[in-house]
């Protein structure tokens, strides 16, 4: 046998890897039956169909898919993201955190499966993760837009000393690595709590995911509505009065404080009126699950159309000047009055600014709105766990009126 | 193009050449011989014939000396209904259009003598 024919069996040995192992038998077929086609073009050919049932079934398998997917959408965040040249250390910085993002990003799903087991299977929680990972990806481009223009200083003129005003104020050179990682510790653990109760070992149930996702992108809808530029009192919506305390405002975190146990209410009821019997510990899995759920997905989308619209902000002028509007535009930093009295392109470069001073605010949120929906549920769910089995169709002793 | 049974032309014509001997076991070659497709055309319509149950697949038993054993295809019971079905369905509206083929022809004819 020549060597060439030894190293194309090999390959072929090797693709079949990729193949799912029922399939494996077709693809075996096509090559047994080429010693039959006369050699030349016509056996080349029919081996060349082989390949193509080999790419077509692999293709057809869901995790290369995914991967492939990610491999494309990985690549274009960091080409988006991918700052210019490294002349400065802080773009280095940056170019580190995008390599970092996305090599966690990748690394997470396979340490998921070892820990949680596979994906649960339901549409529901895989669209929860590809919508997850969306999110996650579209904030490396905007944070970064967002970063290199904060962490820059200008070289001279008002500019600079908007900037110095503002870094007294906001201590943004300090800031510059700590907020990167932060990012990425904040991204992981919530991508790390996706996978969780997308997996299979987590037991929520579908119907608890999508409830806890509806809910998630009422209160994500809701706060990017009343803060697209963060919570700074300088910026607001144009649809807003702007005053302290506005009705809206309270509405918005009213709904952050309610939405979790409402969700997780609603998702028990779902789950026990299902028609199986209920363990408490199933029940309280729901709970817990819908409840942080919520706020999660609402931190994660208000974050990626916040830092998206402040990234836009940076580029479009006419959206700087349709948000930041009306008595606001001074932003209350001690001197910046003062400073820019008159000055337009000085007021314009201090909106720049503070906008992209304040989208640091998405990622607290990022970090909190969880936490906060854990901290609302963690009562009912303990309730949950301490209540009896419930039957098939009914709901709880504890919640049947008499 | 899928035809009215639902199966396309090159599964029709997959399901003719294995009807035309139902009990025999035929392999991949000389399928592809007989429907003129390509291996990367013939093989996918085998297996989404195979995954309807309308084909039944497997080794040879005993291969030629110096060749790799053969998987071999034939229809199954569902198979061959299903292939009589289409066939029959097929033939109908060929009959159909034959039907109106006469009538068209002499609708354009009036339409260009008026």
């Amino acid at each position: 046998m020549s060597q060439f024919r030894r190293a194309c069996d090999a390959m072929r040995r090797a693709a079949l890897q990729v193949v799912p192992a029922a399939r494996r038998d077709w693809v075996e077929a096509v090559w047994a039956e080429a010693a039959d086609v006369p050699p030349g073009w016509r056996r080349l050919a029919w081996r060349a169909g082989g390949v193509q049932l080999i790419v077509r079934e692999a293709l057809m398998q869901r995790r290369i898919g995914t991967a492939l997917l990610f491999t494309a959408a990985a690549g274009a965040a960091a080409w988006a993201a991918w700052p210019g040249p490294p002349s400065y250390l802080v773009i280095s910085d940056h170019r580190a955190l995008v390599v970092a993002v996305i090599v966690v990003l990748a690394g997470l799903p396979l340490l998921a499966r070892r820990l949680f087991g596979p994906v649960s299977r339901s549409r529901t929680a895989r669209a929860l993760r590809v919508c997850t990972y969306a999110a996650v990806l579209a904030l490396i481009p905007a944070r970064n837009a967002i970063d290199g223009f904060r962490d820059v200083p200008p070289r001279g003129g008002i500019d600079l000393r908007v900037y110095a005003v503002i870094n007294t104020e906001h201590r943004i050179a300090r800031t510059e690595s700590f907020d990167g990682i932060m990012f990425l510790v904040i991204m992981a653990l919530c991508v790390s709590a996706v996978l969780w109760l997308t997996s299979q070992r987590s037991q929520v149930a579908p119907g608890t995911l999508g409830t806890g996702a509806v809910a998630g992108i009422g209160v994500g809808v809701a706060v990017y509505a009343v803060a697209p530029l963060g919570l700074s009192k300088a910026a607001t919506n144009p649809w807003l009065p702007g005053s302290d305390v506005d009705p809206l405002v309270l509405l918005a975190w009213i709904l952050v404080l309610f939405a979790p146990p409402a969700a997780a209410f609603v998702a028990w009821r779902r789950y026990t009126a299902a028609g199986t019997a209920t363990a408490p510990v199933a029940g309280a899995r729901q709970v817990l699950g819908a409840g942080l759920l919520t706020n999660l997905v609402g931190a994660l989308l208000v974050a990626a159309l916040g830092t998206g619209t402040t990234a836009l902000t940076l580029k479009e002028a006419w959206l700087r000047n349709w948000l930041y509007h009306g008595q606001r535009q001074y932003f209350g930093i001690a001197g910046l009055r003062s400073l820019l009295h008159g000055d337009l392109a000085g007021i314009a470069y201090s909106h720049e600014l503070t906008a992209a001073v304040d989208g640091s605010i998405f990622l607290v949120m990022c970090a909190a709105f969880p936490v906060i929906g854990l901290a609302l549920i963690a009562l009912p769910a303990l309730d949950r766990l301490g209540s009896p089995e419930t039957e098939p169709g009914r709901r709880s002793a504890a919640t049947v009126r008499p | 193009m899928a035809t009215r049974s639902g199966f396309s032309a090159q599964t029709l014509s997959v399901l003719v050449a294995l009807a035309d001997q139902p009990s025999e076991w035929r392999h991949g070659y000389a399928l592809a011989k007989h429907t003129c497709l390509k291996s990367g055309t013939l093989y996918p319509i085998l297996i989404r014939l195979a995954d309807r149950g309308l084909v039944e697949a497997c080794w040879q038993d005993e291969p030629q000396p110096g060749r790799p054993r053969r998987h071999l295809y034939r229809l199954t019971a569902d198979g061959l209904a299903a292939a009589g079905a289409a066939l029959a369905g097929v033939a109908e509206s060929q009959a159909r259009q034959r039907r109106r083929a006469p009538l068209t022809k002499r609708g354009a004819i009036a339409r260009a003598m008026s």
